[in-house]
């Protein structure tokens, strides 16, 4: 561990790099912006089909992933890439290890990742493993700048000068660690030549689904889940002025929920040729995934005790709060889900898309949205946002998204899923399989309607941030740029 | 924990201790449920009849997986009285044992496809992928017209059933040899089949244009195979067990 | 390690991946790997020099800052 000079009893000021961070929030709110607007026009294409526009790049099954891939990991991805640069330098008084270069790397690295594997879905290139759609040579790349990341992040905690390591970095790391697992076993491959992008799985069938939902509920649970739940543990009581409510509740919701989470992948795959011992077991960790998920919630929620009235004041901090509350909210509705019986109704209905969107939307988008409008002011050494009065703007047409999307998938599902069962009093089934897709059409454009408030609140924030860094910068001394003086 | 003398704060304080407690704690689950899939010997089924994907089925296969069809076709029927008699007999792992990747899906926003095969004609598919909405009026789903227009490249097909005996799919050395005229007699009306038939049990012929088969031909006849290949008059509950 | 030693590798780490871009570029075998080398190719030599010229400009004006110290005039 390198050890600083002190001077008169006191460490110099750290250079924090915050450039690299300034560059992932941008990146973010760009991706955003991308990923619900494609959001948006699949959900015009499942509303009307004649949107596919008959060209092979505008089809469903090429755009979902462009979709998906945004959302996750160029939305998703460059907040974890961006809040976890910042946190890991601010709680260990360290600046990010590794130098500027690297930091540089990895931000356009990870961008290059993301419009490569883009343009690949589009012009019709794709392993078909959902949410890890890239193939092969792209997910080479992936690696490389995940392997860095994960250098420098591990780097700067072994030069903190804090004594203890701060719970968010915890997560932050479990997040790093186990998507690196995930991604390197998932997308084993062998390529038909090393020239072209064709590969083949080195795993089948049912060993396959297997891997792959490993991976996929993990996606879930490290990339979607611990990660953001770093940023729970350290913007929340930021904003809040307060400390995180139990730290003995921290190290037991860590540890019960990494360990248990592992687990869950089989619940994608009841009663199918999975057999029966592993959907047991995966249906068993996830009902008790349940308690964890809700000690991190009562920990985030409770470090607001004394300190609800500043959500009056805070529009910011009444994103970060309301996503614990969703977050909440899906943690239940998750291991409902796994229960066989309930799956047996909602599985490969629209009650998935509703799930995944309340935890997608209301959890992760609200905690990145929450720690955004902390964030800018922080970065652009800014008073505040440019428009406070926008941000509940942006709060209010969001949570209305929100409420019309996952209220109409559930109907559509639950509907979908009672319908594919519907026996007459003949003993047949009573609905051919395309009389649900009719009954399904007015909850899809509603879900549409649901995804344009959801846009139009991120391009509020997007003109709010804008605002903010073109806005007036207080005097300030004039630094080579991307550096800033340690202020905490 | 070890005898009182690894306490949390000793974790804490080191980031390599840390590291490596997680890396152990995210291990564990996925070992117990990953590992013994592939030791455990029944967890394949023994059914007689799964081949490996003719030349032309394994082409036909890429465009589907390379469409992305599973966001919107699941491969799976559940062991659930309604799928069986909507869609047929519950899926078996061994139908899917030659697939990398699997294409189950987790989304049917179309109904499922594991056992398609032969339920409606070729000219029925070449007419409804062309044009869905034509024969199903509310279909959702997207016009693949331009598969019709785009041609198999039949010179390097042996190089896949190559790689996929790399993964693990019993390809033959004859089989492999003889890939591109498979490729080319399964989609060239009136060619002789026997040969292909004697390699590749319940083949589909699709009328191709000769010595040129289009994408369409090869998602059609991958299609059509999806699902017959197991006789289930030859099974019983026990050679189903896992 | 300090950080100019981590800064030059990974600048130099550009020429291997730029010429890693070139060859899958001239031999791809289909339109996506022909995308992705000239793109990893452009990508490659658009960092390298980026980091050149950044190189220079945080040289002035560190340089510009050790002058306006000393009281003088800032060069250039």
């Amino acid at each position: 561990m390198a050890s600083p000079v002190m001077v008169n009893g006191v460490y110099p000021p750290v250079e924090y790099n915050e450039e690299v961070v300034r560059k992932f929030m941008i990146a973010a709110m760009f991706w955003a912006v991308i990923a619900f607007t494609v959001g948006v026009y699949l959900a015009l294409e499942l509303s009307w089909p004649e949107f596919n526009l008959g060209y092979s790049f505008t089809n469903f099954g090429r755009l979902r992933p462009v979709h998906t891939s945004a959302a996750i990991f160029a939305f998703g991805g460059s907040v974890l890439f961006g809040t976890a640069m910042h946190v890991v330098q601010r709680t260990c008084r360290a600046r990010l290890f590794g130098g500027r270069v690297l930091a540089d790397f990895i931000f356009w690295g990870y961008q290059f990742f993301i419009v490569m594997a883009a343009l690949s879905y589009v012009m019709g290139f794709s392993k078909s493993r959902e949410y890890a759609e890239p193939e092969w040579h792209i997910d080479l790349w992936l690696t490389l700048v995940w392997v860095l990341f994960a250098v420098v992040f591990v780097g700067t905690l072994m030069k903190r000068r804090e004594p203890h390591i701060y719970v968010a970095n915890w997560f932050y790391l479990a997040f790093i660690l186990t998507v690196a697992m995930l991604h390197i076993v998932n997308n084993l491959a062998v390529p038909v030549s090393f020239y072209g992008s064709k590969s083949y799985s080195l795993f089948s069938g049912v060993q396959d689904a297997m891997i792959q939902w490993w991976y996929g509920h993990n996606a879930v649970g490290f990339f979607l889940t611990a990660g953001f739940l770093g940023m729970m543990y350290y913007f929340i009581p930021k904003a809040a002025d307060r400390p995180i409510y139990s730290y003995r509740l921290s190290i037991v919701h860590f540890w019960s929920l990494i360990f248990l989470y592992i687990w869950a992948g089989p619940h994608h795959l009841l009663y199918t040729s999975l057999p029966d011992w592993t959907q047991t077991l995966g249906t068993a960790f996830s009902v008790m995934l349940w308690m964890p998920s809700w000690g991190g919630m009562i920990n985030g929620l409770m470090t607001l005790s004394g300190a609800w009235d500043k959500l009056r004041t805070n529009p910011g901090l009444r994103f970060s709060v309301t996503a614990v509350g969703f977050y909440g909210m899906a943690t239940f509705e998750g291991p409902v889900m796994s229960i066989a019986s309930v799956n047996s109704l909602s599985h490969y209905t629209d009650w998935g898309i509703g799930h995944v969107h309340s935890g997608s939307l209301g959890w992760v988008a609200f905690i990145s949205f929450g720690a955004m409008y902390y964030l800018i002011p922080v970065l652009w050494k800014r008073p505040e946002m440019y428009s406070v009065k926008l941000i509940a703007w942006h709060y209010w047409i969001a949570t209305l998204g929100i409420v019309l999307y996952i209220t109409s998938m559930w109907v559509a599902g639950i509907m979908e899923g009672l319908m594919w069962r519907a026996y007459d009093s003949y003993g047949f089934l009573q609905y051919s399989f395309v009389e649900s897709v009719i009954a399904a059409h007015p909850f899809f454009v509603i879900r549409m309607g649901g995804g344009v408030c959801f846009l139009t609140g991120a391009l509020m924030m997007a003109f709010n941030m804008f605002m903010t860094i073109r806005g007036p910068k207080p005097a300030s001394i004039s630094m080579p740029h991307g550096y800033a003086l340690a202020g905490e | 924990m070890f005898g009182g003398r690894l306490t949390h704060s000793m974790i804490e304080r080191h980031a390599m201790l840390l590291l490596l407690l997680a890396l152990l704690t995210v291990s564990i689950g996925g070992i117990i449920e990953i590992v013994p899939l592939f030791t455990i010997e029944t967890t394949v089924e023994h059914v007689q009849g799964v081949r490996p994907y003719t030349p032309l089925e394994l082409a036909g296969r890429n465009i589907y997986v390379r469409e992305g069809c599973y966001l919107c076709h699941s491969q799976q029927i559940r062991s659930l009285r309604d799928e069986v008699e909507r869609y047929g007999h519950y899926s078996l792992a061994a139908e899917s044992m030659y697939d990398h990747p699997f294409q189950w899906g987790s989304k049917r926003i179309g109904p499922d496809l594991a056992r398609v095969g032969g339920k409606y004609s070729n000219d029925w598919h070449y007419a409804h992928l062309q044009n869905p909405q034509a024969l199903v009026p509310e279909s959702l789903m997207p016009r693949y017209e331009f598969l019709a227009s785009t041609y198999i490249d039949a010179n390097t097909i042996a190089d896949h059933l190559r790689t996929n005996r790399m993964v693990g799919v019993p390809y033959s050395d004859e089989e492999i040899a003889a890939a591109q005229d498979d490729l080319l007699a399964q989609s060239t009306p009136g060619a002789d089949t026997t040969a292909l038939l004697k390699r590749y049990p319940k083949a589909n012929m699709v009328p191709g244009a000769a010595g040129r088969p289009t994408e369409l031909d090869a998602l059609i006849a991958y299609l059509q195979v999806l699902g017959t290949m197991v006789n289930f008059a030859d099974t019983s509950t026990e050679t189903l067990k896992q | 390690m300090n950080n100019e030693t981590a800064d030059r590798i990974v600048s130099w780490m550009m020429i291997p991946l730029g010429l890693l871009g070139l060859l899958i570029w001239a031999r791809a075998l289909d339109a996506e790997m022909y995308v992705f080398g000239l793109s990893l190719t452009l990508f490659s030599t658009a960092f390298g020099f980026a980091q050149i010229k950044r190189h220079y400009d945080d040289a002035d004006l560190a340089g510009a800052h050790a002058a306006a110290h000393r009281g003088g005039q800032p060069r250039g």
